[in-house]
């Protein structure tokens, strides 16, 4: 199964974000990515329901994310979360304890979405488009 | 005789849907919640579990701070467990039950911090809107909602604008009601809002004994209680703005024991309004926060007027936190709080009150302090107190003591969270 990556202008090095291949055609703006990862959103535009998935607080993984494709730090990501889960009003993102398991979890979870580091068979897509065949399955880039 | 919250507000107007609302049979919405829970497949169901833990010790001079800190005291701890349910994507339940130890006001008694449902009527990245019912939790500066989790709130002892020496958790921080949220998000800002509508309801005996001082037995009612937040977060959090309102009407009903019985009734408006700034950098944190409390006070006995007056109370301060590195921060603060802001220093209140202390009618509070957080489930926190004043001294903590005007407080705290 492919999994999608949206990379918002991501560099080659630091972070894509990775959708599982049922919201493949989902375009991803950083509103969106906020409302997602904020927990704000619930569902895909078609009603499914979205499943974030994040790295350990303090990873540097989690800390990228939060900088480059969130624009905001990984302690205000922190309060959010802790907001939620301790006023009953949603749900905490699933933490993962490595991009292996993330990729798995992404890859086999309907609705979820994460983020990967971009690895270097990412620094050799081409900006425009489209379509490469990775170990995980075909990666898009848009 | 007196009702003391930061505001006990001023006049409230009759608010017919928060009498509506007292009709409303929300307890008996469980068997309705259970209902849906149960018409959907086990499979489909995702949940959560999510709690928190910890132990605190306070040693003070002068003044006692949650129990009998001047000879050093273990007894303030705080322990919460609460679960989320996801049965639609757009309907949640969640409940959470908390136990807190702290001196008099709070005594270890356990309580349902909040339980709610959460229907999502429009769900969107740029707009979203919902509706809670339930016990749910008042929205009230930037950290009443999670007051009790020493990982949320900004010190191990809150501002003064929280009143955290008076407990009032089930009397202002939450309340069955209603609640009306959304936020929508235009160019840099995320705009959020909130309204609650409390039901009205009978003051438990213990919440009472917080706010009213009187010899013989009482009934107290709060009625028309609101809650309003609006908050805006520019670019991701960076900054943070916020104002927050609440408002409350306290009925007392008394019987004095004289020949013949005379009735005692009082009516108190109580309210809270709150401004809140936050400046998020990647290393240090700017919060402010003001809050201005109106008190209305009316009360008669056998039909005869012994007390009406409005005062109104205020607070506010700034706190800077440092974050030294990815496991230790440092905070400093320097917080304020009047009794009456007509008269901060207290001394038309010496003067009009023979014996009394112009300091009991104010309190400045300069703190420093500093945590350690060696991963997401563990910390250690520590805080020092130079207090001036005695306001915001618990009388019911220090039963039989003279309050001191110039006094410290040392408090420690661990805690875990998973």
């Amino acid at each position: 199964m492919a999994l999608v990556c949206a990379p918002l202008g991501a560099r080659a090095g630091s972070v894509e974000v990775i959708v599982n291949p049922d919201h493949s055609s989902a375009p991803i703006d950083r509103n969106l990515l906020r409302a997602i990862f904020t927990m704000r959103l619930r569902q895909w535009p078609d009603g499914e329901p979205i499943q974030v998935f994040v790295m350990p607080d303090g990873s540097e993984l989690s800390n990228q994310f939060c900088r480059e494709q969130l624009g905001t730090f990984p302690y205000v990501m922190r309060a959010t979360w802790d907001r939620i889960v301790f006023t009953g009003t949603g749900l905490a993102p699933t933490v993962v304890s490595s991009e292996r398991e993330m990729r798995e979890r992404v890859r086999s979870t309907p609705g979820a979405v994460g983020y990967v580091r971009s690895g270097e068979r990412s620094e050799l897509l081409p900006v425009q488009p489209n379509v490469l065949l990775a170990p995980l399955g075909g990666f898009w880039r848009g | 005789m007196s009702c003391s919250l930061l505001s006990a507000g001023s006049g409230v107007a009759d608010l017919s849907f928060s009498s509506v609302l007292s009709r409303l049979p929300i307890h008996r919405l469980a068997p309705v919640l259970l209902g849906c829970v149960l018409c959907v497949p086990v499979e489909a169901l995702e949940y959560q579990l999510h709690g928190y833990a910890a132990q605190g010790f306070a040693l003070s001079s002068g003044n006692n701070v949650f129990g009998d800190s001047t000879d050093g005291s273990l007894s303030y701890y705080e322990v919460g467990l609460n679960a989320q349910i996801q049965v639609r994507p757009r309907l949640l339940l969640a409940a959470q039950g908390a136990i807190r130890d702290a001196g008099a006001t709070d005594t270890g008694v356990a309580r349902l911090d909040y339980a709610l449902m959460d229907y999502r009527i429009v769900s969107g990245a740029d707009a979203s809107a919902g509706i809670r019912i339930g016990k749910v939790k008042n929205p009230l500066g930037f950290f009443n909602e999670t007051r009790d989790v020493i990982f949320t709130r900004p010190s191990i002892l809150l501002p003064f604008i929280y009143s955290d020496n008076q407990n009032q958790r089930d009397l202002v921080f939450a309340a069955p009601g209603v609640q009306l949220y959304g936020s929508a998000v235009r160019g840099r800002h995320e705009w959020s809002a909130t309204g609650t509508a409390s039901a009205d309801r009978y003051l438990s005996e213990a919440d009472e004994r917080l706010l009213v001082v009187l010899p013989v037995p009482s009934s107290i009612q709060m009625k028309d209680s609101w809650n309003g937040q609006i908050m805006d977060s520019i670019d991701g959090g960076r900054w943070q703005f916020a104002v927050s309102l609440y408002y409350a009407r306290l009925v007392l009903n008394a019987l004095y024991p004289s020949v013949p019985p005379a009735s005692i009734y009082g009516n108190f408006g109580v309210g809270v309004d709150v401004i809140s700034a936050r400046y998020n950098a990647e290393r240090f944190s700017l919060t402010a926060e003001y809050a201005i409390g109106p008190n209305r006070d009316y009360v008669t006995l056998g039909g005869n007027v012994i007390q009406n007056f409005r005062i109104v109370a205020d607070s506010g301060y700034l706190q800077g936190d440092y974050r030294i590195n990815s496991r230790w921060s440092a905070l400093a603060r320097a917080d304020a709080y009047f009794r009456d802001r007509g008269d901060r220093d207290g001394r038309a209140f010496a003067a009009a009150h023979p014996g009394a202390s112009a300091a009991s009618r104010y309190a400045y509070d300069l703190t420093a302090g500093l945590s350690w957080r060696p991963n997401a489930r563990w910390g250690v926190w520590g805080e020092y107190h130079w207090i001036d004043g005695s306001a915001t001294v618990q009388a019911l903590d220090n039963t039989g003591r003279v309050p001191s005007d110039h006094w410290s407080t040392l408090m420690l705290m661990a805690g875990l969270r998973f």
